[in-house]
């Protein structure tokens, strides 16, 4: 059983770890810790599959959830400087860390600049259906959103997201 | 035209999957990290059950002392006698000579009356 979870996790891999860089703002080892994490509740049990979408969406769920634990903690810490003690060290700070940034190709860098400059909703449902290939009814799943404000993010964002590629240099 | 910017935006997010595909981290390797995480993890769950418990304790204290201090009023229902606000209604003219027994004769009558 937990072979079958292992094996079916590590071919959603690729995809689990594009997301987690999607909700942690491409930050690489903020984007890592999330996804150290949301394996770990997968492997314990924490998170349960409870077969009523596909493992896919649940997985990518998960990794949505903990980003936004994390973003809550980061937070938290900036107010209560003592929490760090409580919630060990800080390591993200929703900006992509440059040595991400410099190993790009100018054509993706240039997209991850434009995904940078839409609201978070945008980005979350814009990567979903065209990095994941998901519909956007499972994308407004993982978002936590009703599918006529998925398909809303969705419209706006890919509009808005063209002008700013239009509008960025070459 | 709309279909064409689909069609070309999917395919720089291929290139972007593609990017983070070959840089990312293997699986063994994040679930080692995770693993190895979990049994750092100890020590910090401890310190999350020691503030718990310190804030626990503080709201305990707090709110006996609110009541030592007499911040809390202390009301001996025993003692307390409610009245309705309408009980003015029951109040009719006239309403002492109903209660007091007329008394004849003691203290002279006026004869003019008679």
């Amino acid at each position: 059983m937990a072979a079958d979870l292992t094996a079916e996790l590590e071919q959603l891999h690729t995809a689990a770890f594009g997301w987690a860089l999607s909700c942690c703002g491409w930050d690489r080892p903020a984007a890592e810790d999330v996804l150290q994490a949301s394996y770990l509740k997968l492997l314990d049990g924490r998170a349960r599959f409870d077969g009523r979408s596909s493992f896919r969406t649940f997985v990518l769920g998960v990794i949505a959830r903990t980003a936004r634990e994390v973003r809550r903690r980061s937070a938290l810490r900036r107010w209560l400087p003592l929490a760090s003690l409580v919630f060990g060290p800080e390591a993200e700070d929703g900006r992509p860390d440059p040595a991400t940034a410099l190993a790009r190709a100018d054509e993706t860098a240039r997209l991850v600049r434009a995904l940078g400059r839409l609201s978070a909703r945008q980005r979350e449902v814009l990567h979903l259906v065209f990095y994941e290939d998901l519909t956007i009814a499972e994308a407004a799943a993982i978002a936590g959103v009703s599918l006529g404000t998925a398909r809303t993010h969705y419209e706006r964002g890919k509009a808005a997201l063209r002008k700013l590629l239009e509008e960025e240099p070459e | 035209m709309i279909e064409r910017h689909d069609h070309h935006m999917r395919q720089r997010f291929e290139a972007l999957r593609r990017e983070d595909a070959a840089g990312g981290p293997s699986f063994q390797a994040t679930v080692a990290a995770a693993r190895a995480r979990q049994t750092a993890a100890p020590g910090r769950r401890a310190l999350q059950l020691a503030a718990v418990v310190v804030a626990v304790m503080a709201v305990v204290i707090v709110s006996t002392r609110r009541g030592r201090n007499g911040v809390g009023l202390d009301i001996d229902l025993a003692t307390v006698r409610w009245h309705a606000p309408t009980d003015f209604l029951l109040n009719i003219p006239g309403d002492e000579l109903l209660r007091s027994v007329p008394q004849l004769g003691l203290r002279g009558l006026d004869r003019r009356t008679l």
